[in-house]
């Protein structure tokens, strides 16, 4: 019941204090709820649910920032590591994280297409090819999530953090390449289950 | 009954606030443009206030009305017959009012842009609402704090770097061809807009340049007269620099002098990939 009624109410205090009348001194008619209640008791009990009519515009305004409570990694206070003229520390270089990395998986990303279509428009299905196109959509995958973790856990703020989805990441990593070695060699293999599952 | 805590912790929370209430309902009074007339085509403003002297009470919305037939065409404009004839408080940075120096950069209507270059909407019915820079930290209602801006592009080395003396013994020269490859880059003002826009740039803004920066790291690896391309690149080889930048664009789309930063980056990428 209370996620069903606080994003109602939350827009409709948003929505109170987006409007000009939030911030008119006068007891504004106009100022109700949304949705009208039929009897004039029923509307004013409403109104005392909202407290929109007896509260000043900059008690009203206070509603407007609804968001804060619940986030997940709010901001911290502004951090300037030396004065105003120091320049921003500028990382050791890595290629291997850097360049190699970019033109790496960019290349792996263009090699996808062929591999991908090439068993279908040969029609012939060949277990090299199959090998070589999981083995491409495993590594394509990693770098994916690797750029997520990357992306949005912070090191300096979450070390700890960092370093189970780092492994776990990796373990994730491991046991999809163990479960397309199985289904390749146990089974039918990725091209054929692909083109199983197209013309079922 | 999820309503009813809501609304009372609201109240509740507001309740310290009623001291400056008296403050607040003044400047209320005030808020009518002072100068409309009868046939007023009155626009609504809603603008980000927050009071660094009052660090307690949460940033909130003001409303302004102005009459548009009073009023200059952008939105800076607007601003500035605000703190002159409505709200004096009202706090915003602005110096060229012709888009060259970048300090009227803030969020008008949901995009990053320079308040001098933005046409204020004439239909009245929308109102327009200003915020600052998003995910910036902010000094004061629209005024963000570029600090680390700055110092990023401090970090950069903005600056020609030549050892070898000039041949003719005065200044470097350049073809003209040369002198094109800078043209799309040199007018970058560095008004944040559209660093600010970045996604990347709003999680980690710590390490990643963002696409300002890296617009003018550009203009400096494409100057022929440069002589430190290889430590430029250098700096830029690692995980965070500039390879946070995913090409979502909003760069490009927000830039205010109507710029690429998303291809200067680009450019970069594909002259370090090899």
């Amino acid at each position: 019941m209370a996620s069903v009624v606080r994003p109602t109410m939350l827009r409709q205090t948003c929505r109170a204090a987006a409007s000009k009348r939030a911030f008119s001194t006068k007891l504004s008619q106009a100022f109700r709820p949304h949705t009208k209640p039929a009897s004039a008791l029923s509307r004013q009990a409403a109104q005392n649910v909202f407290l929109k009519d007896v509260l000043p515009g900059s008690m009203r305004v206070a509603a407007f920032h609804a968001s804060g409570r619940q986030a997940i990694l709010p901001a911290e206070p502004q951090v300037i590591h030396g004065n105003v003229n120091d320049a921003a520390s500028v990382p050791t270089p890595s290629p291997s994280h850097g360049s190699y990395h970019w033109t790496f998986e960019r290349l792996l990303s263009a090699a996808l297409v062929p591999l991908t279509i090439a068993p279908f428009a040969s029609g012939s299905l060949n277990p090299m090819t199959d090998a070589v196109l999981c083995g491409a959509i495993l590594i394509h995958s990693h770098i994916g999530f690797e750029a997520m973790v990357t992306d949005y856990i912070p090191a300096k703020r979450l070390p700890k953090t960092k370093v189970v989805f780092w492994w776990g990441l990796r373990a994730a990593t491991v046991l999809v390449g163990v479960g397309l070695y199985e289904f390749e060699t146990n089974d039918v293999g990725l091209t054929e289950a692909i083109k199983k599952i197209w013309t079922a | 009954m999820a309503a009813l805590r809501t609304t009372s912790r609201l109240f509740a929370a507001s309740r310290p606030v009623f001291r400056t209430q008296v403050r607040t309902m003044a400047t209320v009074n005030a808020a009518q443009d002072p100068a409309a007339g009868p046939d007023a085509k009155t626009k609504t403003f809603h603008i980000y206030r927050w009071n660094p002297d009052q660090p307690s009470t949460k940033p909130h919305m003001q409303t302004y009305t102005l009459d548009l037939n009073k009023t200059g065409p952008m939105m800076l404009d607007a601003l500035i017959r605000i703190k002159n004839e409505i709200d004096p408080t009202l706090t915003f940075r602005r110096s060229c009012r012709e888009g060259i120096c970048g300090s009227c950069a803030m969020n008008i209507d949901g995009v990053n842009t320079l308040a001098c270059l933005c046409r204020i909407p004439t239909d009245t019915k929308q109102e327009s609402k200003i915020y600052p820079l998003p995910h910036t930290y902010i000094v004061k209602d629209v005024v963000p704090d570029l600090t680390h801006f700055y110092q990023q592009y401090k970090s950069i080395k903005p600056y020609l770097q030549h050892s070898t003396p000039a041949p003719n013994g005065k200044e470097y020269l350049q073809s003209k061809e040369d002198r094109r490859k800078l043209d799309g880059l040199y007018e970058c003002i560095l008004c944040a807009c559209c660093s600010t826009s970045c996604p990347s740039y709003w999680w980690n803004s710590e390490e990643y340049l963002g696409p300002a920066i890296l617009l003018q790291s550009y203009r400096w690896l494409a100057d022929s007269r440069d002589e430190k391309k290889e430590e430029r690149k250098h700096a830029l080889d690692n995980s965070m620099s500039m390879y946070r930048c995913h090409t979502i664009l909003n760069c490009s789309r927000t830039c205010p002098k109507g710029l690429n930063p998303g291809l200067a980056i680009a450019e970069i990428k594909k002259e370090m990939a090899f």
